[in-house]
């Protein structure tokens, strides 16, 4: 059974204009100097509270900086609430930032394992995978070439075999669909589909509103770390393509 | 505390295989590849042994057993307080993309260290066996205990020096620099018997690495067992650093990501 919710949570980013803050400056604070360096607050989520139950896809839409990665990030537990409360049943498995974290000396079989225990697999449990997730990526011999030698798209490829090899409860996904050739994206997708049908739960943030449309349940739209708009998928994408319109559609110049 | 040593458990194949990733790859591209590991120790006891050797009286034989040892044991503790306190840095991606156990990441660099400890203590119990009045010591037995002390001591010192490096990427840079002062300090290229005549003895007693220097090498290389106080010492050294490891776990695993 899986289960989210969120009370009046706040994620806030302490940054500096700059660089990090330096040790001197820490230990001479308030002496004698004015710090040149002073911290930036960025609110990224402001008051979030949501509640999700079993079997709801959730589809996040907003400009970019609302804060929607954060939230799935907050979700996935990376980042811990400044305050409010987050509750997350279920396992979680989280399709964002794909491409990185991946070692770059090591090949591709190797990278299959490592973030296949990362997911939480055992070898036995993974042994079987292994096969499944190399013939997904269709990379063949690539595999046994040191990952840095990839180019963005196969590593993408292989990233998102090994993601989705799991049998996942909550499903986090960023943005992941838009990336890949042609023919690798009509497979995700039905990967996607397969999966949907298989975890409970799924909050998915696109800027793909036909994709939004079509899989989820419910779509919340952002704004400024806030929930500025909460139905069906068919109402929120078509207030915030209103909202847009003006800009999406330009008068044609005058010939 | 307990919670995360359970889920340190249950990644251990994730940390366990980049370990074994770290030591495959570091030496990838050489032609001697492990043998570096070996190499590297000895020839530093050769050039000490050629430089020193005739100035503290004791014949070269004897030197070379005791400052190969004592090398092993401050090679290990530095590099991995050295590399250690990158930790966070240097897996900034595995952070940002799951919420593992923070306590993973100097295990990972400790596991690789203590992987170039061993394989040096092994080219140590060699060197007695050639040079030393007997093959093997008797009291080897006690050694593998006083590893595993300084294992210990050097995860808590690495999980610390990586929280204060990831807040303060200064830190970094003072280790290595009280790192080189400390190597100095600490008898390994002299004899303590040289502080103790200045009547500075209270250094060589009070120093965290010589007392792991001590339980290591005495057992291996003279046939002796040190006292009893020396090894509640090196375990109190212990305790306080993975108690504090984990208590800059508890305290500060929340908001570290925020600083990376």
């Amino acid at each position: 059974m899986a289960r989210i919710e969120l009370k009046d949570i706040n994620v806030t980013f302490s940054l500096r204009k700059t660089t990090k803050v330096t040790l001197k400056e820490y230990l001479l604070k308030g002496l004698f100097l004015t710090s040149v360096n002073p911290v930036v607050a960025i609110h990224a989520l402001n008051d979030l509270s949501l509640t999700l139950v079993d079997g709801e896809r959730l589809g996040v839409i907003g400009h970019n900086g609302a804060g929607k990665t954060t939230m799935l990030k907050m979700l996935a537990g990376v980042y811990a609430p400044n305050s409010g409360t987050r509750i997350v049943e279920g396992n979680i498995c989280s399709l964002f930032d794909i491409s990185v974290g991946f070692e770059g000396e090591a090949n591709g079989w190797d990278n299959i394992n490592y973030r296949g225990y990362l997911q939480g697999e055992t070898p036995r449990s993974l042994k079987k995978k292994r096969q499944e997730i190399a013939d997904f990526c269709e990379l063949g011999d690539f595999l046994n070439i040191p990952v840095r030698y990839y180019s963005a798209g196969m590593l993408v490829r292989l990233a998102f075999a090994i993601a989705t090899a799991t049998e996942p409860e909550v499903l986090l996904v960023d943005e992941v669909l838009s990336v890949g050739d042609l023919a690798f994206i009509q497979k995700a997708k039905e990967r996607m589909r397969q999966m949907m049908r298989k975890s409970s739960l799924m909050v998915c943030v696109s800027h793909d509103l036909a994709s939004v449309k079509e899989f989820c349940t419910r779509c919340i739209w952002m704004e400024h770390g806030r929930v500025k708009m909460d139905g069906t998928p068919d109402e929120v994408v078509a207030a915030y393509v209103a909202s847009i319109a003006p800009i999406a559609n330009p008068t044609p110049l005058a010939s | 505390m307990f919670q995360h040593l359970k889920a340190i458990w249950k990644y251990r194949y994730f940390w366990l295989s980049l370990v074994k990733m770290d030591l495959v790859t570091r030496y990838r591209r050489s032609v001697l590849g492990i043998g570096w590991s070996l190499l590297t120790p000895l020839a530093m006891t050769g050039i000490f042994c050629v430089v020193f050797s005739t100035l503290n009286g004791s014949s070269w034989r004897d030197y070379a057993q005791q400052t190969l040892a004592a090398l092993a044991v401050w090679e290990f503790l530095r590099n991995t307080l050295v590399s250690g306190c990158k930790s966070f840095l240097q897996n900034e991606a595995y952070i940002r993309l799951s919420p593992l156990p923070y306590g993973i990441y100097p295990l990972r660099t400790v596991m690789g260290n203590s992987i170039h400890f061993l394989i040096t203590l092994c080219v140590l119990v060699a060197l007695v066996a050639v040079l030393g009045s007997v093959y093997v010591q008797p009291t080897i037995w006690i050694v593998p205990p006083a590893i595993l002390m300084a294992m210990l001591f050097g995860w808590g010192i690495a999980t610390v020096a990586a929280f204060a490096t990831t807040y303060f990427h200064d830190v970094s840079h003072l280790i290595e620099v009280s790192a080189q002062a400390f190597f100095f300090l600490t008898p390994i290229i002299y004899p303590p018997s040289l502080l103790y005549n200045q009547g500075l003895g209270w250094l060589v007693e009070v120093n965290p690495v010589y007392v792991f220097i001590e339980i290591v090498r005495e057992p291996l290389v003279s046939g002796t067992i040190p006292s009893w106080d020396r090894y509640a010492y090196a375990g109190g050294l212990m305790a306080s650093s993975v108690g504090l490891g984990f208590g800059a776990i508890g305290w500060l695993q929340k908001r570290v990501v925020y600083q990376l």
